[in-house]
């Protein structure tokens, strides 16, 4: 998709001063969460020296072992302790931190002008606030307390070793030139290896909903061994990798295993040598030894962690990228509107430069009137009303509601003066009751069921199973297409815009369906300027006046008798309709 | 014999025991240099370091690299193998699954929505898949355990004991804290995974809400939404960091009482500082295969589950039985159905006759399907039966019958790939087809003409435009039976009355069952059938019903 002009990323600057302004006004937190996991890690590193006293102890042919014995229990106690506060500390900071760039991330996303995110394909959008929030809080979850905790032990860790002697720390040094190189070796082929992972699960997800979703269509087309065949060659390659993926990741471990015996050989020598030359004490050198012993785990988990924490940044550029986006801008004086007229004049569109869809579409609509718009596909119908509830601006000529031009109504007062429900259909998750809210959110129940029993919704709303309280949308109760429509009728009714725009009924709902449809819409009009954007005839017949449409211009305009006598494009399309003609 | 859990588990089990084999094998090896690790670090200290024996340094550093070297290859070539077991066993239910779903007998969809069956598909399977990867691992921690107890035992008996039969009871501690903090964790981890969801609702939603000027009711709704949730991450969160805590603080504990003992063991000069110090490396390492046990355990109860509903989806029973015959190769195409009783269809009675242009009005949505039902053998009706060219359908191999009646339903689904892919399907005249069904039209629109991808299932597309390529498809298919349902709902009426009279010419001569309300499609039929009550009503052409029928008029034409 090259001509897609996707949302903004942040660049990394940008996403780390955003990272800034939100840990600001948390400093007191994140400064008690690395104070208190540092104490507790801390406090865990008494248990190797502990351990080594008992050994010198024992060397020395001492029997009194219970100062030690206390102290490591103490130390196991105020550990643990320290460990749970402090990670819940992390996660409190994490996460609200999270909460607040999402809600940002959805005010910003939902309020920029559709025009701009059509340009950048809705999927664009909706894998930002799935994908990547879901991506950084995995990592705010899972990889960032651990992260925290093993990189405080490893740094405590090597500190402690230096107070044993510092040429522990040496020896535990030489080990880091292999972990380096093996960082930088593994992170520069996972970040594209799984990246390239996720688009192929998600073309694997993508094959499968198409076949199994289209199971019935496969079997009436026979299409079963071509579909069996696809499925097999996503899923294959899926595998292949997958187990890409499982080699890189052992060949990581696997030089990690090496670093692991260089520190650890080093440590003994340094040990031997300092042991012999009475430096140290045995208890010393057992107690550096267990040191590095433990520091593997930390170790293998923090720079596992490396890679994570890459696409987390990724993915927190993308969600800053749209949450820094700027609002849209509102006229100084917003005009009001004085009526429910709609007024074009001139107006022409295009799209891409010379490609004209309308063409000097002159429309002048009285309040209440009702309007139908006909024409084939293509003929500009739809970017017509577009145009008219805002959504486009035309490339030239004005267009204005309730006589004030629709710049100086700006956003929100186009919004509250005119309504598109479009053929797109969406019923929110949730409760009906907060789904209709959305309209009106002070909405009593009482105006919900007026809303609903005005466009004939009330009867199959109260026959669900909770009725208004009835879980609807993805996951949850499942509404036929025409009641899907319905509802978006019924918003419209709570809405209450003066003027409302409808765009074609859905091909899903079936010519049953339509009539229900039109029915509803009828009512949802009632005492609004209506423009309706007809595709059964029956739907313009019944309007006020009908304006035909023709490759970008109005051809014919007038009511439906008019037209029908004038024997025009319209009178031939009705005749197609009622004819007698049986061909 | 029908699949159960039990047997999907246990064929992906023994699909891949070659490979499992293996896993078990390195990673014994790898859990058991594990364990060797700490003895050896023991032995140095002894041997080495308080002797000040170079020799003996140098010997221990090798056999330590030894050690280190064979822990690291053997872990690498488990993790693959055992890998590579989960993913295969994955792949295979998979494919098991699309040829269930795809079955010319259907009936595996029943009662299950595509995103289920997907979920089915990919996260089950792979679930069942993970025991692969779960079981080499579970014997090799049980034979580090083996090779640390022998360690343990062979320093000192006492000790040995001590640490062996006290980690079990230290662990079914930690695992006494954790659950009721687990359990608690799980139930807030899904009210929080519920704001993602919304989000992405929202936003899919987001025409709608910008058409009706909902965008701040919606950003305070989200805003309420994320608060709750972020109240319930933070929850799991503190249990959760609650739950690593004490089993922090209880293996210090345990720690602390094997240095006691082993200490006064050494003391006493029953073991060496050596043997005390590999005592605690080996007594912390033990911990590993104890908690190797109890994931391994979690992971087969996943796999258990979703090896049951990968079975109720492979044994779901089949919605038609299966015959043996084929239509014959010049197939006239006459249907007969008598007395079919299915649905909201009644005793119902309907011929049509080889070349006809049939319409068929059903007021009542339900009897429309009811009938594609029957017609495309997507159920066997409760009695009667449906013949074509007198052989009865259920004489017919269902696949074998749908190469001659191609029922095109009306929310059909378009595939991946272009617009002239999905046309092409079983096609032979495209290009006619195409321009019957105006797609050609689409085709002009679109920024590559008839090569446009189309995606998320033909959602890229409008639904006039989705339209009249799935009839695109089912024109150039051109089967010797054709059943159409609403072709055209989305279909604009300029528009449509072209298709209307194109149809009526592509299909000349060939038998076609337009189920339809539409008076534009009605108007170029031969003879138009009205179900009234599941059986034929009234029936003429469409001009002598919209003049002779109120009911009729009012059916098609308000």
């Amino acid at each position: 998709m090259s001509d897609r002009e996707l949302l903004p990323t942040a660049t990394g600057r940008r996403t780390a001063a955003a990272v800034g302004e939100l840990l600001r006004p948390r400093r007191l937190l994140a400064f008690s969460a690395f104070g208190v996991l540092t104490a507790a890690t801390g406090v865990g590193l008494l248990t190797a020296p502990l351990l080594g006293h008992i050994v010198d102890l024992v060397d020395e042919g001492s029997t009194d072992f219970t100062v030690p014995v206390v102290l490591l229990v103490v130390v196991a106690l105020a550990r643990g302790a320290g460990n749970a506060w402090g990670l819940a500390l992390v996660s409190r900071l994490g996460e609200s931190m999270l909460a607040s760039l999402r809600e940002r991330f959805i005010e910003r996303a939902l309020s920029q002008p559709l025009e701009r995110v059509e340009l950048a394909g809705s999927g664009d959008l909706t894998s930002r606030v799935t994908n990547d929030v879901a991506v950084i809080a995995k990592s705010v979850r899972e990889a960032l307390p651990e992260l925290g905790r093993s990189a405080l032990t490893i740094v405590l860790t090597l500190g402690g070793l230096a107070l044993l002697d510092w040429r522990f720390l040496l020896a535990a040094l030489l080990a880091a030139p292999i972990q380096l190189y093996t960082v930088r070796w593994y992170v520069r082929r996972a970040i594209p290896l799984y990246a390239h992972q996720r688009v192929r699960d998600g073309a694997q997800q993508q094959q499968l909903l198409d076949t199994v979703g289209g199971a019935r269509t496969v079997r009436a087309f026979r299409l079963t061994d071509e579909h069996v065949e696809r499925v097999r060659g996503r899923s294959q390659t899926v595998v292949d990798v997958t187990m890409r993926a499982v080699r890189l990741m052992t060949r990581f471990f696997s030089r990690l295993n090496l670093a692991e015996f260089v520190g650890l050989s080093a440590i003994l020598v340094a040990g031997f040598v300092l042991v012999g030359n009475g430096t140290a004490t045995i208890g010393t050198a057992t107690a550096a030894a267990l040191y590095f012993h433990s520091l593997f785990n930390p170790i293998n988990a923090a720079l596992a962690l490396v890679d994570d924490a890459q696409s987390a940044a990724a993915s927190l550029a993308r969600l800053v990228g749209v949450a820094d986006l700027p609002t849209e801008r509102e006229p100084e004086q917003a005009g009001v509107p004085v009526d429910a007229s709609v007024k074009a004049a001139a107006v022409s569109h295009a799209y891409v430069t010379g490609h004209d869809v309308l063409r000097d579409v002159d429309l002048d609509i009285a309040p209440e009137e009702r309007v139908a718009l006909v024409g084939a596909s293509g003929a500009g119908k739809t970017t017509l009303a577009k145009l008219i509830a805002g959504i486009h601006r035309p490339t030239s000529g004005s267009l204005a509601l309730g006589g004030v031009a629709l710049d100086d109504l700006g956003h929100a007062g186009t919004r509250r003066t005119v309504a598109l429900i479009s053929q797109e259909v969406h019923v929110f998750a949730g409760t009906l009751a907060e789904d209709l809210r959305l309209a009106k959110p002070d909405a009593t129940d009482e105006e919900l069921r007026a809303a609903l029993a005005k466009v004939g919704a009330l009867p199959w709303v109260d026959a669900l199973p909770d009725g208004l309280s009835t879980m609807v949308g993805e996951g949850a109760h499942r509404l036929t297409v025409t009641q899907s429509q319905q509802l978006a009728l019924v918003r419209l009714v709570l809405a209450d815009p003066p003027i409302a725009i409808l765009d074609e009924a859905t091909a899903e709902a079936g010519s049953a369906g339509a009539k229900v449809l039109e029915k509803a819409a009828a009512k949802a009009l009632e005492g609004r300027t209506g423009l309706v954007v007809a595709h059964r005839l029956t739907q313009a017949a019944a309007a006020d006046r009908i304006v035909v449409l023709d490759a970008g211009k109005v051809v014919e305009t007038g009511t439906h008798d008019d037209l029908v006598a004038a024997n025009g494009r319209y009178a031939a399309l009705w005749a197609a309709w009622s004819d007698q003609r049986t061909r | 014999m029908l699949p159960t859990g039990r047997s999907i588990l246990r064929d992906a089990v023994s699909g891949q025991r070659r490979l499992l084999a293996r896993a078990a094998f390195l990673g014994s090896v790898h859990q058991g240099g594990e364990a060797l690790v700490p003895v050896i670090v023991g032995l140095v200290i002894d041997q080495a370091v308080s002797t000040g024996s170079v020799g003996a340094l140098l010997r221990w550093i090798v056999v330590l690299a030894v050690v280190f070297g064979a822990l690291s290859m053997s872990y690498r070539f488990a993790a693959r193998a055992a890998e590579r077991a989960s993913e295969q066993a994955a792949h295979g239910l998979r494919m098991r699954l699309a040829q269930r779903v795809l079955d010319p007998r259907g009936g595996a969809e029943a009662g299950r929505l595509p995103g289920a069956l997907v979920n089915i598909a990919t996260g089950d399977a792979k679930r069942v898949g993970v025991v692969n990867t779960v079981l080499p691992f579970a014997v090799a921690g049980f034979v580090g355990l083996l090779v640390s107890a022998v360690s343990l035992l062979r320093i000192s008996v006492p000790l040995g004991l001590l640490v062996l039969l006290g980690t079990p009871p230290l662990l079914w501690l930690t695992h006494l804290v954790g659950k009721p903090l687990e359990r608690r964790s799980s139930v807030e981890q899904e009210r929080a995974a519920h704001a993602s969801g919304v989000a992405a609702d929202l936003v899919s939603g987001l025409r709608v809400l910008k058409g009706i000027g909902a965008e701040a009711a919606a950003v305070a709704r989200y805003r309420r939404t994320s608060q709750d949730s972020l109240a319930a991450t933070l929850r799991a969160a503190r249990a959760h960091a609650g739950h690593d805590g004490a089993i922090l603080a209880l293996t210090g504990i345990f720690i602390a009482v094997v240095a006691l003992v082993g200490a006064h063991l050494a003391a006493n000069g029953s073991i060496t500082v050596g043997e005390l110090v590999a005592a605690v490396g080996l007594a912390q390492f033990l911990l590993g295969p104890f908690q190797i046990f109890a994931w391994v355990n979690g992971q087969l109860a996943q796999g258990r589950a979703s090896a049951e509903r990968v079975a109720s989806v492979l044994a779901a029973p089949p919605a038609v039985t299966s015959g043996s015959g084929a239509p014959s190769g010049n197939c006239p195409g006459r249907l007969s159905l008598r007395g079919v009783t299915h649905g909201s269809l009644d005793s119902l009675d309907l011929d049509v006759e080889p070349g006809e242009l049939l319409g068929v009005v059903a007021p009542d949505p339900a009897a429309a399907s009811h009938l594609l039902d029957c017609l495309g053998r997507e159920a066997d009706p409760a009695a009667g039966t449906v013949e074509l060219d007198g052989v009865a359908y259920t004489e017919l191999d269902p696949h074998e019958l749908r190469g001659a009646v191609l029922v095109a339903a009306h929310d059909a689904d378009l595939f991946d790939g272009s617009l002239l892919d999905n046309v092409v399907t079983a096609g032979r005249d495209v290009d006619r087809a195409l321009t019957a069904s105006a797609a050609d039209e689409v085709a002009r629109t679109l920024p590559e003409g008839v090569h446009t991808l189309v995606a998320e299932r033909g959602r890229s597309l409008s639904g006039g435009q989705r339209q009249r390529v799935a009839l695109a498809r089912a024109l150039a298919a051109d089967p010797p039976v054709l059943v159409v349902h609403d072709p055209t709902t989305a279909v604009d009426a300029v528009t449509e009355a072209r298709i209307a009279g194109e149809l009526r010419e592509i299909r000349q001569g060939r038998t076609t069952v337009l189920v339809t309300t539409s008076p534009a499609l009605l108007a170029v039929t031969d003879r138009v059938v009205v179900l009234d009550g599941g059986a034929v009503g009234a029936q003429g052409t469409h001009a002598e019903l919209v003049h002779a029928n109120p009911g009729y008029r009012s059916a098609v034409l308000s």
